[in-house]
């Protein structure tokens, strides 16, 4: 006999089970949808499953396992790799090019704080009832857009050290701009203008989108309490927009350690001086000019393990200052 | 037992899909049919249609289907790189020559060897120097069995505007007989000058585009970039050291090229479409573009250094066929085809993309008066006489010579001494080199 009621009990649980988990002094687990009533559903399930969890195994299980196993390998991307332990982790560490473009992507990294001071400015500007609101919108979320290819080639010949929009720009208040592109000094921060330029409509359209959704009542409470716009921006509306911020600079970590294009098409040798190279692009010149697949696999997953280090650093961070209207 | 029935056959269909996709997707880079060829090449709008003519009647006279793919030239390295890497190398391909020892140490690239001995098509009138860029016997370059053909040699010559140079009353060169540095410099001097009253320069002597010319200078000095073995970096030599001075003095010291501020704002190409350079390269790949410009321009031996003698350098693509192409004997006939049959060769020179491929179409090729530039004797000069491969077309990987660029834009603004930096260079480009090299050796071992 069973310890459990027979009127209790979940019909589907055959009774063997039953008695096994009695015996065991234990009353057997509830476990719904396991018996024939539940079956085509569970078959339908899995199938509905299957897709994504097929694709994942192939296209980023299958190539992450296979990436950790090349980056131990002389691999030149012609014929099979040979096993050659840590070799490539040891050139990597004294490989001054890679640390050199490590720095340059940590660099440009400095673009993010910088575009969303100015994002959030932007968008608490829109957030205000100005003519043509919506079309500054649209204006400002153009170069999100763009293709990167295209503007890569605009901001080209904006920052050409002679005839450059930017220059002519600063020579309207008495300044000689620099030979942005081709000065080592100057690469680095002519890149970070463009990218700024580019990623602000985005961040603009978040912030906006936070800025809206602030309970007006937290702000007139405030108000009530005798704070100031500022102190009601500061204690307020900024920890309200913490979660957009939070967003914003993971994806613009992320999006910024992954730098390709821009620097393929502005510097294409990697910038005076090597100033512009970032890790992406050089692991690509690697992989595919000098035939080191091995070692360009190799770069990529400590790439791989900083985003994931450093993101994890911020959810942690995040944790601990997180502001919800519960 | 049910999850894991699921769970196999479910793989199993997505393997299915995934071969089935890989069968009959991605452009299909190698065809299984024995009568149809890939070819996979590359080049602007221009040459693309002209290699598809050229190709279109291979079609015609072999009976064979040849499914063509073709891209932009910055798109092709990495495409043809991906295609290799999926084991779905085209059956006829282009490669850079730099890239040939790795592709033929790797086993892409077929011996056809036997089928150069054995077609019909006049091989043998191939300049000899174009054929043994592509010979490998395993261990150097330019002797054993042939990987490729020349699909061209490009003779990277020098030439003037001619109109300038009446403008300005400068002497024009001499065809036959090199400058020597002084003189060019002075007639550099003479061109540089304000054409238009405007108070500023807007016309120059020449404009070094370093990457390209720099060798012409250094070779004419006695100079060269590795020894003869391609072991051990020269670039710390006094006769390096001062061709590479007289560049950066033509335009630090002498001002007789643009600046770089000038170079950035139009850069020496530019300036030479519009008729502002003296000097300037004219290589065979620009000619339809210069034959539309509004002056005349032709000809004339680089300027020479300490030998006295002109030096400049030969470019060349190979077309390839890949080792593991099915029907390697028609592949080869393809790439043969293009390299020297006479029709082909017609249709691909008749545009002005190249020079002849052959000694005897070039001999009559230079001929021709109609057409410009007048003194096309340079470009055969350049190939049978005094033209070179830079060295990175035959070591393992470029790297070696990328590191040279890498720091030299301070040099070339004159902020930065230029034997100080060559002996500075040498090292970390020896480095680059003994590295390339003793990749090369790893491979060579895994393949032999």
């Amino acid at each position: 006999m069973s310890s459990v009621p027979a009127a209790t009990a979940p019909p589907a649980v055959p009774e063997a089970a039953a008695a096994g988990a009695a015996g065991r002094g234990r009353p057997p687990r509830h476990r719904p949808g396991r018996g024939p009533l539940h079956r085509t559903e569970r078959i339908w399930g899995r199938i509905f499953i299957a897709p994504p969890v097929i694709g994942f195994a192939l296209f980023a299980l299958a190539p992450l396992i296979f990436s950790f196993y090349a980056s131990f390998t002389h691999w030149n991307g012609l014929s099979a790799p040979l096993f050659s332990g840590l070799t490539n982790f040891r050139t990597m560490a004294g490989d001054a090019q890679f640390w050199q473009s490590l720095w340059n992507t940590a660099f440009m990294m400095l673009g993010i704080p910088i575009g969303l001071a100015i994002s959030l400015a932007l968008a608490l500007a829109l957030n205000r009832r100005i003519p043509a609101r919506g079309a500054f919108r649209v204006i400002y979320y153009l170069p999100g857009v763009s293709s990167v290819a295209a503007i890569s080639i605009l901001w080209q010949w904006a920052l050409n050290g002679d005839f450059g929009l930017v220059n002519q720009m600063l020579s309207m208040v008495g300044i000689e701009g620099p030979n942005w592109l081709a000065e080592k000094m100057w690469v680095k921060p002519a890149l970070i203008i463009m990218g700024v330029w580019k990623g602000i409509g985005f961040s603009t359209l978040l912030y906006l989108a936070a800025l809206q959704s602030v309970p007006r009542t937290l702000l007139e409470a405030a108000m009530l309490d005798g704070a100031g716009a500022w102190r009601r921006f500061l204690h307020v509306t900024v920890p309200m927009l913490s979660p957009v911020t939070f967003f914003l600079v993971v994806t613009g970590i992320i999006g910024g350690a992954q730098m390709f294009a821009e620097i393929n098409i502005m510097t294409p040798t990697g910038g005076p001086e090597f100033g512009s190279a970032t890790i992406v692009w050089y692991i690509w010149q690697q992989g595919f000019q000098n035939l080191k697949l091995g070692y360009a696999t190799a770069m990529s997953l400590v790439l791989g393990l900083m985003i994931f280090a450093v993101t994890a650093v911020q959810f942690y961070l995040n944790s601990r200052n997180v502001f919800t209207v519960e | 037992m049910r999850r894991r029935r699921f769970l196999t056959g479910a793989a199993a269909a997505a393997g299915a899909a995934a071969t089935a996709g890989a069968a009959t997707g991605c452009g299909n880079l190698q065809s299984g049919d024995p009568n149809t060829l890939t070819f996979m090449f590359r080049g602007s709008t221009e040459e693309r249609d002209v290699f598809s003519r050229a190709v279109e009647l291979f079609q015609e006279r072999e009976g064979i289907s040849v499914d063509i793919i073709s891209t932009s030239a910055d798109q092709y390295a990495t495409k043809l790189q991906t295609a290799i890497l999926g084991g779905r190398t085209p059956d006829v391909f282009y490669f850079d020559a730099s890239m040939a020892t790795a592709y033929m140490t790797n086993g892409v690239l077929a011996d056809i060897t036997p089928y150069v001995e054995a077609t019909e098509l006049p091989v043998d009138d191939i300049w000899q120097a174009g054929v043994d860029l592509y010979r490998f016997d395993g261990d150097q370059r330019g002797q054993g069995p042939i990987y490729g053909m020349p699909k061209d040699l490009g003779p990277f010559s020098f030439g003037y505007n001619k109109t300038l140079f009446e403008e300005r009353g400068v002497e024009p060169p001499d065809p036959d007989v090199p400058l020597d540095w002084d003189e060019f410099l002075d007639r550099c001097a003479r061109l540089t000058g304000d054409r238009a009253g405007t108070g500023t320069t807007d016309t120059w002597g020449t404009s070094v585009n370093i990457g390209a010319e720099i060798h012409s200078y250094l070779w004419s000095n006695g100079a060269d970039w590795l020894d003869e073995d391609l072991r051990t970096v020269t670039v710390d030599t006094p006769e390096f050291i001062e061709a590479l001075q007289y560049v950066v003095d033509l335009r630090e010291v002498h001002g007789v090229t643009p600046s770089i501020n000038d170079t950035e704002g139009l850069d020496g190409y530019q300036r030479w479409l519009r008729g502002q350079i003296g000097f300037f390269p004219v290589a065979p790949w620009d000619l339809t573009l210069y034959r539309t410009l509004d002056f005349e321009f032709d000809l004339c031996p680089y300027p020479a250094g300490s030998t006295g003698t002109p030096a400049t350098f030969i470019g060349s693509l190979g077309i390839g066929v890949s080792a593991s192409s099915a029907t390697p004997d028609r592949a080869a006939e393809l790439a043969m085809f293009l390299a020297c049959d006479p029709d082909a060769q017609a249709i691909i020179v008749g545009e002005g993309q190249t020079i002849p491929n052959t000694r005897t179409h070039a001999a009559e090729w230079v001929q021709d008066t109609s057409v410009e530039p007048q003194n096309k004797q340079e470009y055969i000069d350049i190939v049978e006489d005094y033209g070179r491969f830079v060295p990175d077309m035959l070591t393992y990987t470029p790297e070696w010579l990328n590191a040279f660029h890498t720091d030299l834009q301070p040099v070339l603004e004159g902020r930065r001494d230029v034997a100080e930096y060559l002996a500075a260079t040498q090292p970390v480009m020896q480095g680059f080199l003994d590295a390339g090299h003793e990749q090369f050796r790893i491979d060579q071992e895994a393949n032999s």
